[in-house]
């Protein structure tokens, strides 16, 4: 036995023992959005990083050694120390407001992500904050949270180039939120649970990525339409509209609310990991060497997150009728053509 | 077509919203207002306002003598410097009824399409981040490197060449050149042909750009539009072909056209020019003459007849022109250019109308407008 696994040991016989314990899930809690917050550092690096090397160019590299590793923080203190505008004619709680309820809505999609599935004296424990039974439509649900915190900061400014991209957001959420729902139900038809440990534990042999390759598609371009990254950043689009529904924020405002997109694309690649690519299932690739699951989770959010770097450094961005154009018109019915492929399956596998 | 025709008369409507563009924003090389009635995300009227960074550069040239004008016509844009060189040279040598040497002539297409090239590439790399596509830009940056350093070469700067003289050019090619240009061109060439045929077959690009602010031959010769956007069109219009200058008669090249008129058009006419370029600069560097790179008797201080004369070229961005009046002091007593990129400003109002707010970073970067040079 490991020290990953005495120290899982602890805490899921404190989890057990105590599972009403509102300390022990704060505890726990904390340690989780702690761990999903790093990874939204991970990929701010990342993003610098490996774009840069697509990009033929260096990355950050002064500050913290050669590989810039300190440039971050770097960041932080700049924009921890710079003055914190709010425009004369800016509606001021909406405009407090809108990042804090950006990430909000970030950590509570965390709440109920699982990292592993543990087998311990006789019973299995998921590591996560909170198991319910419903759980994916908690995440589909908290994750159209952030819609309001973009309009907040649309309307709340009082810019025109944010009220733009707040319309151009709404707009595009109504389409896409659509064709993500349905190539979620599509999933929990073959599971046949709403339970995202269920749902990863029902790729224990097959996943879902080769089950269902157009649910995927769908689910993932949905997906990149939700975080808003390039070829879906209509709503921050430099050249259009400056910096989107952020023009009006400065300082450390400004920070939450980049930070809160990075934080949105790390919970987006946990979810395309967990719904899609096996979760913590390995490869069988490794023999009988144990390797725990957390490390295939972290892993495969790892590689999603350079898939959405790559997909940044290879693609313009499209104009935002043809975004429409595609959710509508491309995106639902093949979200629909899945869903049938996928019941017809799911009742084949049952 | 005028510029009366697309001016903002009425307030907007309760639907519509005025979006007051620049004059800082991103999409600009550099400081102009465009002003945008917009009805959602669709662009209803559209007006431009220039002279933000209004340098009066035809008054000041007039109270300078005609050398110290030279490095100035650098700074009209610097991006088309060494063009402007050359036609303000041309211009005085008529005056002056002096003729460049032969190996000055070439030299001078040398540098003109060495500018053309880089010139385009960062043109073509700013339209790519305009369309969100920050990889291009860095990769076409890259390319430009290269030919910069060619330029450094020769003329000794990056920018702001001040290469061309009255008769002559400022110095010859440095030893060992013709093997260093023929290397790094050949590996632009690669790279340029590589790029074209990624961003043609990207179908998001192709979406973002075919159809989108059609120029018709008809409105771009109303609007007094040279250069890559007429040609875009189907005219085919090159100054180096209708009114051959220098040595273009000596060389083989192509006028390259395309008839669509939008802006994948025009971005596609100028990554064939820039294979062009290369192919013409190869010839150049093949056919160059022996001889002296200048006139043995340049005078100090230049002292024209009376008379007047009107010089253009084909610059990268369309017809550069200089009309020059000499009362035969050592200043010019009246001077007057005609830019290309002013034309091209000026039809880009009547091109975003109907459009979307985002075919506006488009639309105006596929022109290639410089701002530098509206403002001159």
């Amino acid at each position: 036995m490991g020290i990953y696994e005495i120290i899982m040991d602890t805490l899921v016989f404190i989890f057990a023992t105590n599972p009403f314990s509102p300390w022990i899930r704060g505890v726990l809690g904390g340690l989780v959005i702690g761990a999903v917050f790093a990874g939204a550092l991970v990929m701010v690096y990342l993003e610098r990083k490996f774009l840069g090397d697509m990009q033929s160019r260096i990355g950050p590299n002064r500050v913290g050694g050669r590989f810039g590793l300190l440039q971050l923080i770097a960041d932080a203190i700049k924009l921890f120390t710079k003055e914190d505008i709010i425009p004369a004619k800016a509606d001021k709680w909406l405009f407090i407001g809108a990042p804090i309820v950006a990430l909000t809505s970030g950590f509570l999609m965390v709440a109920v992500i699982p990292f592993d599935y543990l087998y311990i004296n006789g019973n299995y424990y998921a590591v996560a904050v909170s198991r319910m039974d419903i759980s994916i439509l908690y995440l589909e649900a908290v994750s159209g949270l952030a819609i309001f915190a973009i309009f907040m900061a649309g309307w709340g400014s009082s810019s025109k180039y944010a009220v733009l991209a707040a319309f151009r957001n709404v707009a595009k959420m109504i389409g896409y939120e659509i064709p993500m729902g349905i190539s979620i139900i599509s999933v929990a038809v073959m599971a046949h649970s709403l339970d995202i440990v269920e749902i990863v534990e029902a790729q224990s042999s097959i996943w879902f990525i080769i089950a269902q390759p157009l649910g995927f598609v769908v689910f993932f371009i949905a997906l990149l339409a939700d975080v808003g990254r390039i070829p879906f950043d209509q709503t921050e689009a430099e050249e259009e509209l400056v910096a989107g529904w952020a023009t009006e924020y400065s300082g450390m405002r400004w920070g939450l609310a980049f930070f809160a997109e990075y934080f949105h694309a790390v919970v987006a690649s946990f979810m395309i990991t967990l719904i899609f690519l096996g979760g913590w299932n390995g490869l069988p690739i490794v023999g009988n060497l144990y390797i725990p699951g957390i490390f295939w989770v972290i892993a495969k959010v790892i590689i999603v997150m350079m898939v959405f770097i790559w997909i940044r450094a290879a693609l313009p961005r499209y104009r935002i009728d043809q975004v429409i154009d595609i959710g509508w018109k491309v995106l639902i019915p093949l979200a629909l053509l899945n869903l049938v492929w996928s019941t017809i399956i799911g009742l084949m596998w049952a | 077509m005028t510029h009366e025709d697309t001016q903002i008369t009425s307030p907007p409507k309760p639907s519509e919203i005025l979006l007051h563009l620049g004059p800082q924003h991103p999409l600009q090389p550099g400081p102009f207002v465009l002003d945008l009635k917009i009805e959602g995300e669709t662009i209803r009227e559209a007006e431009l306002h220039i002279g933000y960074i209004h340098k009066g550069m035809e008054k000041v040239f007039e109270d300078r003598t005609y050398l110290q004008i030279l490095p100035l016509t650098d700074r009209i844009c610097y991006l088309a410097s060494n063009s402007n060189n050359d036609v303000y040279c041309r211009g005085v040598e008529e005056l002056l009824g002096i003729e460049p040497t032969d190996r000055a002539m070439y030299l001078r297409v040398l540098t003109n399409e060495l500018c053309r090239l880089q010139s385009h590439l960062l043109g073509i790399g700013e339209f790519t981040t305009d369309v969100g596509f920050l990889t291009m830009f860095i990769y076409m940056v890259r390319e430009r490197e290269g030919i910069v350093s060619l330029l450094e070469a020769i003329t000794g700067s990056r920018l702001n060449h001040n290469y061309a003289r009255f008769g002559g050019v400022a110095n010859d090619l440095p030893p060992g050149y013709k093997e260093m240009a023929l290397k790094i061109l050949g590996d632009v060439k690669k790279q340029i042909k590589s790029h074209d045929a990624m961003m043609s077959s990207d179908s998001i690009y192709c979406r973002r750009t075919k159809g989108v602010g059609v120029l018709t031959a008809k409105e771009a010769s109303e609007l007094g539009v040279a250069g890559p956007p007429l040609r875009a069109t189907g005219v085919e219009y090159d100054l180096r072909r209708m009114e051959p200058y220098l040595v273009y008669d000596d060389l083989d090249f192509k006028v390259i056209t395309q008839t669509e008129g939008d802006v994948f058009a025009r971005v596609k006419v100028r990554f064939l020019e820039m294979l062009e370029s290369i192919y013409i600069i190869e010839q150049c560097l093949d056919q160059m003459p022996s001889g002296p790179y200048k006139q043995d008797v340049t005078p100090y201080i230049t002292r024209p007849k009376p008379g007047e004369v009107y010089s253009r070229i084909e610059d990268p961005r369309g017809e550069m022109g200089m009309y020059i009046i000499s009362d035969g002091s050592d200043k010019p007593y009246r001077f007057r250019i005609r830019g290309p990129a002013f034309a091209t400003s000026q039809a880009l109002p009547p091109l975003l109308l109907g459009g979307y707010v985002a075919d506006v970073a488009a639309i105006a970067a596929s022109m290639d407008s410089c701002t530098s040079e509206v403002d001159r």
